[in-house]
């Protein structure tokens, strides 16, 4: 749409033409690559504080206390300074602009973990409601790895006394619900093991293996919906109990209800006796649909996400392969379950390429993401762009099988580990996917500065990020991790980087237009 | 039917028929030509109702591989159950 690169004969030209049908998201960023986060300050003088991340609507930037028991909360905002002088563009920015405070403005911390008890945030999670601007935020007991198995619950696998899901107000920090699971293990690293679909969550609790389904009421309440697991229906439990007393068999009319309603089920702690000689629910269904002799090792339910609001994306693995993400050693299953008929619908090993091909052609239907969510739809995968596209097939040429179960090893996908920011649209810039990518995950960090170069002619380089100042660091030694958290839609990134395993503050750099 | 529309045919003689020419020098009587169809093949059935889908196409291809591995035939249970990629057709792609 665009014929020229100068930022004001687009705007003329915005006024006269009117983008293709469709696509005025994608027109309107291109206004992106004029305004580029090109002025870096090094090093700010900041709290001491790990810094989570910018919600995706970009009001707020959450952060946990170096100690881990509080949530600070900011809200992005923009610098402001004057300058008297004739000549201002050939002066850099005052000393006292350049401070954290200038682009955030602290609005509350909340205490969520208590001092008395050994509880601590669980500083790699976070989920963010965008309709109501929610967050949730876990707190959890250190984990025990010794671990005897009970009842239902899995041998090998570590447990925590005391796990907390707060649902948090962000606008002024109030603490709505909290939702507590004892004796249980959520693997958090990363969002890994819970899933946020518009205002339905799922939550894959590995030592009982059981797939917990809340709902977020817009009051503010965490509703428990159906728990997938021991019981696959709510009235499953009902059944059991009474058949093992011999009672006359329920009403069995009353059927499955919809998300929708409040629907109470039963704690989870207390199994029936019998259920040791039964299957439980899941793997029941799991066996029936897939004929003995695949594999003869018991397979759980390990991580989950959503397909739509019906079905979800299910994978078994064995015990230690529920905790990792490395797909290598082992085969693991995926299912499609449809929860209110409590089907599995189709089932796939997980390097099928029959599921690689659904992969590669609907990757953004796994990406699911709410209807509120604008930004969240157009992140840019290798469904929706021609560049990622291209470059996720010329590897695939080189080493099928492996790089098939590669890529099926980030499924089921994490909730909410994408950064919407136009600035890694495939579509505006080229950078380097090994050392900065839209994914929130730290990564080895480098002394050279990552580009982002123009996609479109005349292919320029549009602005760097560089995670120290040029005078390099002279220790090449310590190995450096950066994580880069880049705002939504304002031209404002922050670069954090740490040194491992020394007790160094980490360096953080704020990247903005200036 | 004058130069503004063109010899465009309608469906019905009496469309077009409020038009009056601009320039009322040269009246031409603007009936335009009518052709009718000569079979309702591609009449839409009288209680068609056309609603989205509800299910998202990764869910619809998903159900339809199901519904395809349904209709084969049943195979014995000690054979290899992945099914093997050569025999299958590539389903020509709806869009």
């Amino acid at each position: 749409m665009f014929r020229r690169n100068n930022i004001a004969s687009r705007i003329f030209q915005r006024q006269i033409y009117t983008p293709a049908p469709g696509t005025s998201v994608y027109c309107a960023r291109r206004f992106y690559e004029n305004l580029v986060p090109s002025c870096t300050i090094y090093d700010v003088e900041c709290p001491d504080q790990s810094f989570r991340k910018f919600t995706d609507d970009g009001q707020y930037l959450i952060s946990f206390s170096r100690n881990q028991q509080d949530l600070v909360v900011y809200r992005p905002t923009w610098l402001s300074f004057s300058c008297k002088e004739e000549d201002c563009d050939a002066h850099d920015l005052p000393p006292k602009a350049k401070r954290f405070e200038s682009f955030f403005t602290h609005l509350y911390s909340v205490s969520l973990a208590s001092c008395n008890g050994n509880e601590l945030i669980c500083k790699d999670f976070f989920l963010y409601v965008e309709s109501n601007q929610y967050g949730i935020i876990a707190t959890s007991t250190p984990s025990i790895h010794d671990a005897a198995a009970n009842g239902a619950a899995i041998q090998g696998v570590p447990y925590v006394e005391k796990l907390t899901f707060h649902l948090i107000r962000l606008e002024d920090g109030v603490i709505l619900d909290v939702k507590v699971f004892h004796n249980d293990f959520v693997n958090l690293t990363h969002n890994m093991g819970v899933f946020l679909y518009d205002d339905l969550l799922a939550i894959a609790s590995l030592r009982n293996q059981t797939i917990h389904i809340l709902q977020i009421r817009d009051s503010g309440n965490l509703v428990d919906v159906r728990a997938i697991g021991a019981f696959c229906r709510e009235d499953d439990e009902l059944f059991l109990n009474s058949n093992a007393q011999c009672i006359a068999f329920p009403d069995k009319s009353k059927l499955h209800q919809l998300p929708g309603n409040n629907v109470q089920n039963g704690t989870h702690l207390s199994q029936p006796n019998q259920e040791d000689s039964l299957l439980s629910g899941i793997k029941q269904r799991l066996l029936s649909f897939i004929f003995q002799g695949i594999s003869n090792e018991e397979k759980d339910p390990a991580l989950v996400q959503f397909l739509d609001r019906q079905h979800l994306l299910i994978k078994f693995g064995s015990v230690d392969g529920g905790v990792s993400r490395n797909a290598d050693q082992h085969t693991a299953f995926l299912a499609v379950y449809n929860m209110e008929t409590t089907e599995i619908v189709a089932f796939y090993q997980n390097s099928a390429e029959e599921l690689y091909l659904l992969f590669e052609r609907f990757c953004d239907h796994f990406h699911t993401a709410s209807k509120n969510s604008v930004s969240m739809n157009f992140v840019s995968s290798h469904s929706n762009n021609i560049h990622a596209l291209e470059q996720i097939r010329s590897v695939k040429s080189k080493a099928s099988s492996q790089f098939m179960k590669k890529m099926l090893g980030s499924l089921p996908y994490s909730c909410q580990s994408l950064s919407p920011s136009p600035y890694f649209d495939q579509s505006l810039f080229r950078f380097d996917e090994k050392l900065i990518s839209a994914s929130d995950r730290p990564r080895q960090s480098t002394d050279h500065p990552i580009k982002f170069i123009l996609r479109r002619q005349p292919c320029s380089l549009k602005f760097k990020i560089k995670l120290g100042p040029e005078a390099g660091n002279a220790d090449g030694r310590t190995k450096k991790i950066a994580s880069f958290l880049f705002h939504p839609f304002l031209p404002l990134a922050l670069s954090i980087q740490q040194t491992l395993f020394l007790q160094q503050p980490s360096v953080v750099n704020i990247h903005f237009r200036g | 039917m004058g130069s503004m529309l063109g010899d465009w045919p309608s469906f019905d003689p009496h469309n077009f028929s409020q038009l009056r020419p601009s320039d009322p020098s040269s009246p031409s009587r603007m009936t335009p030509a009518t052709y009718h169809p000569t079979h309702s093949r591609t009449l839409p059935p009288p209680d068609q109702v056309i609603t989205t889908e509800a299910k998202n196409i990764l869910l619809r291809h998903i159900y339809q591989r199901t519904e395809e591995k349904d209709l084969r035939p049943k195979r014995a249970a000690t054979e290899n159950l992945i099914p093997e990629h050569g025999c299958k057709q590539q389903r020509a792609s709806p869009y």
